[in-house]
């Protein structure tokens, strides 16, 4: 089975450069609590703001945890070391390919937001992250996976993935719903940004997390995207020049 | 069978490829059969390695199609793309991998059970006398090593047919050697093998039949023997101001009579097929 295949690779990278893929997912996201939790403190919602933050910050480590993992990856495979050929060549089903590095990516990106969940334990918010949470961050992750695997097809140079990534990932990371709520956005704006996928996970995570009712509709947002993400993937694989 | 004959492997029909409005390989048709050691000849931009990429799916044709034995390859067909492996230019591996790994995830690629993965990475490491360097990962290889891995890769998955895109670039005169008689007991074990080289006496040595490509286009397809045949078997050096100068005699006894009659320094050799090639090419140049 060729996702089982696509596992054990990441398997073994992830392996060869925990400490290394460790530190890199946790970083940035613990500056964002460190600075706007701890440095800044202020409330939102009558809440402390770190309340507000964690769900916010767990959803866009995971996001870029996923993303990072298979798009800069796949864009090395595919143009510089050309290992992606030896796929191409191969008889595993590409489709299989793709879901493989979209379940790979999730779980890098769960491995990312889990560590930061673990991480803020001891600061005793009593927020709560359950099964539904982790599902949340699962589909989120595959998303960016996905958006991982568009992109890395789309470059054609090394360059332009870290372009996308500064396009693309980078403003969503600030806008969607993370460190500060989209009610606050102008009307019109705000509905856009409002159904982007890191939106919709940052929303029904800090709604969980708050002990609060959450709209499962986001989570048909998020599989939407990921059907439309997955087709594009599989339309490059099977019908565009991937070399 | 939607094919050619019940022995024809490969069959390219009207294969054309272009990039943009540069026609790289242009209505290419070639019937290959089943353990046929097959070269394809040309110079640099002759189409060679676009037609490598096509009939291993790496590139999409414009126009045409291939049929492995009898049957259309696809990208889809991964009943096809089983009997098929490939020796690329470049060395297409992951850099951070140890050569256990790369076999290994070869042999996942193909769903090769662990076991028969382990013992046939075991027995072609040896046989490559890589062995010893099994957990070392990719970057810290020479370049001879990566070939050498690249062809144990290839062989792993026990192909039916092997599609070598300059095999030996690279290796030493010793390592070629040795993948010479690789090759050659592969392809007497009925393996079907279609090369590319910039080695014209690799050609010679091992390929059945050859394939002359210029420009994008089939020029000729024989023997070297019929290639040669069809030059002159007998090559007469003659030293120029100009520069060395060849030319070619079906007999003897012509060679002789013209010997005769020069000066300077000058030499009577049989042709090879590499004299056929730069004649070709040559022509193509001026």
């Amino acid at each position: 089975m060729g996702i089982w295949t696509v596992l054990w690779e990441k398997w073994v990278e992830f392996r060869r450069d925990f400490y290394k893929i460790t530190m890199a997912a946790l970083i940035a996201p613990l500056m964002y609590l460190v600075v706007f939790g701890l440095g800044i403190q202020t409330t939102s919602h009558g809440e402390p703001y770190l309340n507000f933050l964690i769900p916010g910050v767990v959803a866009l480590t995971t996001m870029n945890g996923s993303f990072n993992a298979i798009a800069q990856n796949l864009n090395v495979q595919r143009l510089y070391e050309k290992a992606f050929d030896q796929v191409m060549i191969s008889p595993t089903p590409l489709w299989q390919f793709i879901v493989g590095q979209i379940v790979g990516g999730s779980l890098r990106g769960l491995y990312a937001g889990g560590m930061i969940i673990l991480l803020t334990l001891p600061i005793g918010t009593g927020l709560v992250f359950n099964g539904f949470s982790l599902l949340i961050m699962f589909l989120n992750g595959a998303v960016f996976s996905a958006v991982g695997v568009v992109a890395s097809f789309l470059a054609k140079n090394h360059a332009d993935v870290p372009r996308f990534s500064n396009y693309v990932i980078m403003p969503m990371a600030y806008l969607c719903n993370t460190f500060f709520s989209t009610e606050q956005m102008p009307h019109g704006i705000r509905e856009v940004i409002g159904l982007l996928p890191l939106s919709q996970s940052s929303g029904m995570l800090r709604s969980i997390a708050s002990g609060g009712p959450w709209n499962a509709a986001g989570i048909l947002i998020l599989l939407a995207y990921l059907a439309v993400l997955m087709g594009i993937s599989f339309w490059f694989i099977y019908k565009k020049q991937t070399i | 069978m939607e094919g050619a004959g019940a022995d024809t492997r490969i069959e390219i029909r009207n294969l054309t490829k272009k990039f943009d409005n540069f026609t790289a390989v242009d209505s290419l048709n070639l019937t290959i059969e089943t353990g046929e050691f097959f070269g394809l000849l040309g110079p640099n931009g002759a189409g060679k390695t676009t037609t490598i990429g096509m009939l291993s799916t790496l590139l999409l044709p414009t126009a045409g199609e291939i049929y492995i034995d009898g049957e259309k390859l696809t990208r889809r067909r991964t009943d096809l793309k089983r009997k098929l492996s490939v020796i690329t230019q470049e060395y297409s591996m992951r850099q951070d991998m140890t050569m256990d790994e790369i076999m290994e995830y070869q042999g996942r690629l193909y769903n090769m059970p662990r076991k028969e993965i382990h013992a046939r990475t075991e027995e072609l490491l040896s046989f490559c006398g890589l062995l010893e360097f099994r957990k070392r990962t990719v970057r810290k290889l020479s370049g001879g090593m990566k070939r050498k891995l690249m062809v144990c890769r290839a062989l792993l998955t026990g192909p039916e047919i092997l599609l070598l895109d300059e095999p030996t670039a690279g290796m030493d005169a010793l390592s070629r050697r040795q993948m010479w008689n690789l090759l050659h007991k592969l392809n007497d074990q009925n393996l079907t093998i279609l090369l590319t080289t910039h080695y014209i006496e690799e050609a010679q040595s091992l390929c059945g039949r050859v394939a002359m490509m210029n420009g994008g286009r089939l020029e000729e397809v024989n023997t070297p023997a019929g290639f040669i045949e069809s030059l002159g078997a007998f090559a007469l050096d003659e030293m120029t101001p100009e520069g060395l100068k060849s030319r070619y005699f079906h007999r003897r006894e012509d060679a002789m009579a013209c010997l005769s009659e020069l000066h300077g320094q000058f030499a009577l050799r049989d042709t090879t097929l590499e004299d056929v090639f730069m004649e070709r090419s040559g022509k193509h140049l001026t």
